[in-house]
């Protein structure tokens, strides 16, 4: 069991949170209550994501198949049959009329979401695909793998544009645009977050000091009163903080270690630091409000609020 | 974003196929996005459709005769149908009922030919009825009015006037400014009318050494409207240059600049000599697709106008007979369709870079002999070159 992706509305309302008991759960992003649990899929799921206007959300789960969830009915409203191998990640477009995937099977599929047909399936990578992302206008996918690649893709051709990669070809866990599509953020795991530059192919930043050697951990900007951050969940249970442009680790969010994990399944604010790794890291859209959830020990969702703003 | 990946300076015009729709369609319209693309049927529905997926999303149905003409607004969020059951609609498609509601519905006395949003203003139109008369019309609450489009006969005796023949107006458009409007007659001259006053600001017969004009049949302008092109019954495309029309005074003091058009380029084809059924300028004004009205093959003819109007391809889009061209707003792009229907939406095909899929691997057209320069790989340098990467770490970044 753990909480394996967590993603806040595009209004920063709520939050949505994916785990492997089958179920994605929906959380008032302020008092952190459940509004509503969808229950559907037969595997655990992997990663969830918002649509634009925030009235749909779309899962992907190992039992192949992709759930688009509907917010005003409450209940599954396509299911998204295609992939031969676990999905491991989805991302709406976007205009959310077109979805990416990626999973197991080694390929992204782009998905007509009002039709829930597969419009094209990328042959991507040679290992399984960690992460999809569009860019600002929808025009562009970046992917990554196991096999350590990124690739940006044409999402109207289907046509891959570059790769990049490191020297030491890391195994890569997870890719995002910058809100300008002008930088990709990519975690890997040899413990670090690299910043690269999508026209010049380089790496412009790298950040380090957290742990990251097994799992697919999220990496997020934060972009709130004029500064921008990079946050990241680690493997020794804290939540790093670092500063975009000076690298600098700003902050962990951590707590009194091993206090109490007494109501697993619940969203406990403020508190303490997670006692297992925290895989998934959210951030919140306006203000200053990161969401961490972990693994197996502590089935918690954590809702870090700035101080200022309590 | 996708400047630096591609080349801007490449847009040319498409050369292949890329995706038909199975539309019912008499024509199709891109939207000023070019996301979308609207297509009237002779059923009296709209459809549009969403160039992404290739899917239909929404249907406007509410005329119960054929759809004439359909414009978008400059924002999108507004679709105007004209139709042959005398109404005209305006439909909102941020509306969340389905179909989407109507703003506005407007009824004439007589079949819609076409009908035009001024670019600037989604609530002023720009009517042509079949009989040959045109309307700007006014829905703003303030203002709301109906103001026909007249020429105003000159003051010659009464016996002269009466026995000589109105003349129809067989098209009409808003030039891309929105601050005049066009209208060809069915004796072959254009009349250019002030939207703000609605008096006559200027009028063109066009001259033509070599064939006489005809009725004209369309007019479109590039983007920038400094030239346009009409296509008339004579089976010529004739590009014209626009030149600055006099403001009528607040008096109503009426200036008209009167005097015969040359074209500065005609474009035809002298062989077959097929009619045209529609044009279009690509968004930079470089390129003019025409449509022939070839009844048994599918043929859009580009004329590169950079380049004094020379013929550039043609581009054979099959059997079905084409009906309409239209170029999409900001990309080597076009939408025709085709007598049976079918919407073809024209692109250029992308070749397959295998060398993208390589990190850090660069494709090259021809073989280039490289020169190695003499300290290339030399291993000296190499603390200084973590130096670098450790410095070239510290510039300021903005990714939003």
């Amino acid at each position: 069991m753990s909480v394996s992706s967590l993603k806040f509305s595009p209004d920063g309302s709520m939050l949505a949170s994916c785990a492997s008991d089958k179920t994605v759960k929906l959380w008032d992003s302020y008092t952190g209550a459940v509004i509503r649990t969808f229950v559907g899929h037969t595997q655990g799921i992997s990663d969830v994501a918002w649509s634009s206007d925030g009235e749909y959300l779309a899962s992907a789960s190992d039992d192949k198949t992709i759930i688009i969830w509907s917010l005003e009915l409450f209940e599954a409203v396509k299911t998204l049959k295609g992939h031969t191998n676990f999905v491991f990640c989805v991302a709406f477009n976007p205009r959310s009329n077109l979805l990416a995937s990626g999973g197991f099977d080694e390929t992204v599929r782009v998905w007509d979401v009002a039709r829930g047909r597969c419009m094209k399936v990328l042959p991507a990578h040679s290992d399984p695909v960690t992460a999809v992302s569009f860019n600002h206008d929808g025009t562009r996918i970046v992917s990554c793998a196991m096999d350590g690649l990124i690739r940006i893709w044409d999402t109207e051709s289907g046509q891959c544009l570059k790769t990049l990669v490191d020297d030491d070809n890391p195994i890569c866990s997870h890719v995002r645009f910058s809100p300008n599509s002008q930088f990709i953020l990519s975690a890997t795991q040899d413990s670090t977050i690299r910043l690269w530059n999508c026209i010049t192919s380089r790496c412009v930043k790298t950040y380090r000091g957290h742990t990251n050697r097994t799992y697919c951990i999220f990496a997020c900007y934060s972009i709130t009163g004029g500064r921008t951050r990079v946050v990241s969940g680690s493997e020794d249970g804290k939540v790093y903080i670092w500063d975009l442009n000076s690298r600098k680790v700003v902050q962990t969010l951590e707590g009194h270690k091993g206090a109490s994990s007494d109501t697993p399944g619940t969203l406990v604010d403020r508190a303490v630091h997670h006692i297992d790794i925290v895989l998934a890291v959210a951030t919140h859209p306006a203000r200053n409000i990161i969401a961490s959830a972990s693994m197996e020990k502590d089935l918690t969702i954590r809702l870090w609020f700035d101080e200022d703003v309590l | 974003m996708n400047g630096p990946l591609s080349n801007p300076f490449s847009i040319t015009y498409p050369t292949a196929v890329q995706t038909s729709l199975h539309s019912g369609a008499l024509f199709a319209r891109f939207d000023p996005s070019g996301r979308f693309t609207a297509a009237g049927r002779n059923d009296g529905t709209a459809v549009i459709w969403d160039l992404d997926t290739c899917g239909a999303v929404r249907w406007l149905e509410g005329h119960v005769k054929g759809i004439t003409s359909v414009d978008w607004s400059r924002h999108s969020r507004f679709v105007l149908t004209a139709s042959k059951d005398w109404n005209i609609v305006v439909w909102d498609l941020a509306s969340e009922t389905d179909p989407p509601k109507r703003h506005a519905t407007v009824r004439f006395d007589a079949p819609v030919a076409s009908a035009y949003f001024h670019p600037r203003n989604s609530q002023i139109l720009l009517v042509l009825l079949a009989t040959g008369d045109a309307y700007v019309v006014d829905l703003r609450k303030s203002q709301r009015s109906r103001v026909e489009l007249c020429e105003p006969q000159e003051d010659d005796d009464d016996e002269a006037q009466m026995h000589r023949p109105r003349s129809a107006i067989t098209v009409a458009r808003f030039d891309p400014s929105g601050k005049h409007i066009f209208a060809g007659t069915s004796t072959g001259s254009v009349l250019v009318f002030n939207t703000r006053t609605k008096t006559i600001v200027g009028r063109h017969k066009i001259t033509d050494k070599i064939s006489a004009v005809g009725s004209m049949r369309g007019i479109e302008f590039v983007k920038s409207g400094r030239r346009l092109v009409t296509n008339s019954t004579d089976r010529t495309l004739r590009q014209f240059n626009v030149p600055i029309y006099p403001v009528p005074s607040l008096e109503g003091d009426v200036e008209c600049l009167e005097f015969e058009w040359e074209p500065t380029h005609r474009f035809n084809d002298p062989i077959t000599k097929t009619a045209w059924h529609a044009m279009s300028y690509s968004p930079d004004g470089e390129w003019l697709a025409g449509g022939a009205a070839d009844p048994a093959a599918h043929k859009i003819y580009i004329w590169d106008i950079a380049n004094d109007g020379q013929f550039a391809s043609t581009l054979d889009g099959g059997r079905e007979t084409l009906t309409s061209v239209h170029w999409h707003p900001n990309a080597p792009s076009i939408a025709s369709t085709t007598n049976v229907g079918n919407i073809l939406i024209w692109h250029i095909p992308v070749q397959e870079r295998w060398g993208a899929f390589a990190g850090g691997f660069e494709e090259i057209d021809v073989n280039v002999e490289y020169e190695e320069k003499e300290d290339e790989f030399d291993i000296v340098g190499l603390p200084k070159y973590t130096g670098n990467l450790l410095s070239s770490q510290l510039t300021i970044l903005a990714v939003w």
